[in-house]
């Protein structure tokens, strides 16, 4: 499913205006572009942010009372239209005629193509490896990176349906990565334990 | 073959030995200081022991909070990451994979250690079996791994050609020890033994602290063990052999040193024997024993004894005459005839009865092995001369209990034990020192032990005693430490390829079964219970 279009396209990581306003894809989501003939790119939503169209125009306080929430986006449709959603992906690799290469893609994904949302089947044939963990562990963005690992992990372990031993092994893997920062690990581990 | 994996190796040195990190599913707690393990380098095979394991951790904040309620994923995710544990191996023998002359020579001493990440892995049995040998002929089963179960066999023939201790706290098992070394020894053929049994336990059945019955070497071995006695009510009560006697004249003053301990004498009371050893020979103490005080006055002057010192050393040893098994003149033909004996292959038990204080197991012991020691020597320089084989003396080996009062750094010099111990295997004649307190040897003697078995010691300095002059020492001291404290036993020295830590077998029917059945087949037609007194 189509979500979004390209409008920032590095080496590293790609920015896309959302279609569906205040609603980017989930932190830590998987997310794809088609960049060729049986060939996709891979990223991990790292970052959303919703604002004014007009850079050099701030959003103003628009509730009342009586009017709040959903209503103001009902009572001002043109909201529609001068605001907008934008989420930045990293780029963790590429499945290329169903070969998975979890590293930074060759070339950076071309500007206004097309950002998918990634099915349960594509996210469980890309994380059979963790090796993905290392680049997102190497992020510099606002979001801090133990929280996004965190995310992801969280994310896919749903869309694998709850899948217990993906979610021991990738944690044990973000243990490895994070061994020598234990305040950051436990801040992760505790963020992906199942609460049931 | 498969070998369960355990970690890999990351660091080290040839001195230091291997540090090996575990794998994340491997719990210390699987592993025991001192077990046999196996590390596959790429052309080498390193057959090594665990000498020491080490708890880490990757960041040290963790130690100073660490997770105690953590939810079992965290808890699963940091295990094996961010805590994980290393063990110290010492590789102790190396079986090169590459080259066929090694698997028939078997395992070499080790010359180089293995790269990095070489895999350590639980021995299995054929590990085992490659190093330690297979049971049969002079490869005499003493036990098995702790956990598992296969033999761990004692190479018996190098076992007895030299001298060698068995060493542990009180109720470590020696004594069963000593029984199924015995029993071992006089089956596979080994070497003839001479057992001074001080608290005659040897021979016969004995009831154990836990109340069952063992079997005596004399029951167990028939007539292949003499039994001797110095008790002659006892003797008339047991199935004994021949009930020695000891004559006044068969006393050195060699002796008197030795039992200066015991008899209170200071040293130049203990000198004073020598002085009229000098004068008397033989026949000193009879007339040390029967001089009036006129006479001994004329003998220090003459002599230039202290008149005191030999009067104190005359009233001490009237004390020693009134022992029942002294007579004022014996012959050693009971003692020749004992070695004739061994010569022949049988081996004798001195039980000492009643006569069991400490005076008369010391003065009995030196006399006989005096003796002993002296024929052997004869026999051993009539076979340098003839160069015959058959002039060839047959292996002996002396078993003496609470050897300390023997070998203590005092006596050791003067004592004929001290000698052999020392000489080593010159004569043909060795030692199975069996003592709680190696700490009482003199460390010359104990450098001189070709094989050590000892239980649990903890007392450091006899720990430090028993690993005198054994290479690796800092990595036996760990698995020394951790024995049981019944039935494990720490194996080193000449007798085996590497120390090992082994579970006892058992003295028990089915060991009775295993020895009598190795004894038919292994005895010879030319040995038979009457012709012992031959020759």
């Amino acid at each position: 499913m189509r979500i979004g279009e390209i409008i920032e396209s590095t080496s590293t990581h790609f920015v896309a205006e959302g279609f569906e306003l205040n609603h980017p894809p989930a932190l830590g989501s998987f997310v794809r572009v088609c960049v060729g003939e049986g060939c996709d790119l891979y990223g991990v939503v790292c970052y959303g942010e919703t604002g004014s169209l007009d850079p050099g125009r701030r959003a103003v306080r628009r509730s009342t009372e009586e009017s709040f929430d959903d209503q103001i986006y009902r009572e001002s449709p043109q909201l529609e239209h001068v605001l907008r959603t934008e989420f930045t992906s990293l780029a963790v690799g590429v499945i290329e005629r169903g070969e998975v290469l979890q590293c930074l893609p060759s070339q950076p994904p071309p500007l206004h193509f097309s950002v998918h949302g990634c099915s349960a089947d594509e996210t469980t044939l890309f994380t059979e490896n963790l090796h993905y963990f290392r680049i997102l562990l190497r992020a510099s963005g606002l979001v801090p990176v133990e929280q996004l690992l965190a995310a992801n992990i969280r994310q896919v372990h749903r869309g694998r349906g709850e899948d217990k031993d993906w979610l021991q092994r990738a944690a044990r893997e973000a243990a490895n990565l994070l061994k020598y920062d234990y305040d950051r690990l436990m801040t992760l581990l505790y963020a992906i334990e199942p609460t049931s | 073959m498969e070998r369960s994996r355990l970690g890999v190796v990351t660091d080290g040195a040839f001195n230091t030995g291997l540090t090996v990190r575990l794998d994340a599913d491997r719990s210390t707690e699987d592993l025991r200081v001192g077990e046999f393990v196996v590390i596959e380098g790429k052309s080498n095979r390193y057959f090594s022991m665990i000498s020491d394991m080490q708890l880490r951790v990757s960041d040290p904040r963790l130690l100073s909070s660490p997770p105690d309620d953590a939810p079992p994923l965290v808890a699963h995710a940091l295990a094996g990451t961010s805590t994980y544990a290393t063990v110290e191996v010492k590789p102790m023998l190396m079986l090169d994979l590459t080259s066929d002359l090694d698997e028939l020579r078997g395992p070499q001493s080790v010359r180089t250690i293995p790269m990095h990440f070489a895999a350590l892995y639980e021995a299995s049995e054929m590990d085992f079996a490659t190093v330690f040998g297979k049971e049969g002929g002079t490869n005499f089963a003493v036990g098995t791994p702790v956990t598992m179960d296969i033999p761990i066999c004692l190479r018996l023939d190098r076992f007895v050609e030299r001298s060698n201790g068995i060493f542990g706290q009180s109720g470590t098992g020696k004594s069963f020890l000593a029984r199924l070394l015995l029993s071992g020894i006089v089956t596979s053929r080994a070497a003839a033994n001479l057992i001074f049994d001080m608290h005659s336990e040897y021979a016969f059945d004995k009831q154990t602290e836990d109340g069952h019955w063992v079997r005596g070497l004399r029951e167990l071995l028939g007539s292949q063990v003499l039994v001797y006695s110095l008790d002659a009510e006892a003797a008339a009560r047991r199935n004994v052999d021949v009930t020695l006697i000891i004559g006044l004249n068969q006393i050195e003053a060699e002796d008197i040193m030795l039992l200066a301990d015991e008899l209170d004498l200071t040293a130049t009371t203990a000198a004073t024997a020598g002085l009229l050893g000098d004068q008397y020979g033989d026949d000193w103490l009879r007339q040390l024993l029967a001089m009036s005080p006129d006479e001994l006055a004329q003998f220090c002057q003459s002599s230039g004894a202290h008149p005191e010192a030999t009067k104190a050393l005359q009233r001490k040893l009237r004390e020693v005459q009134r022992r029942g098994y002294l007579t004022e003149k014996a012959s050693f033909s009971l003692i020749d005839e004992m070695v004739t004996a061994l010569g022949k292959g049988r081996s004798a038990i001195l039980e000492f009865g009643r006569h069991d204080s400490p005076l008369d197991y010391m003065l009995v012991a030196n006399i006989v092995t005096r003796r002993v020691r002296r024929l052997y020597q004869q026999k051993m320089e009539r076979f340098e001369e003839t160069k015959a084989e058959a002039d060839r003396p047959l292996q002996l080996m002396i078993t003496l209990e609470e050897a300390h009062k023997f070998l203590n750094p005092t006596v050791a010099r003067q004592t004929i034990f001290g000698t052999i111990a020392r000489e080593m295997r010159k004569y043909n004649v060795t030692l199975m020192v069996i003592d709680q307190r190696p700490s009482g040897i003199d460390p010359e003697v104990m450098s001189q032990l070709g094989t050590r078995i000892t239980g649990l010691l903890t007392e450091e300095r006899d720990i430090d005693a028993v690993l005198t002059g054994v290479s690796g020492r800092s990595f036996l001291r760990g698995s020394l430490a951790s024995l049981d404290t019944r039935q494990q036993l720490l194996l080193m020295g000449h007798a085996v390829p590497m120390p090992i830590t082994v579970r006892t077998r058992s003295y028990d029917k089915e060991f009775y079964q295993d020895i009598q059945r190795g004894g038919r087949a292994q005895e010879l037609p030319d040995v038979v219970a009457t012709d012992i007194w031959a020759e």
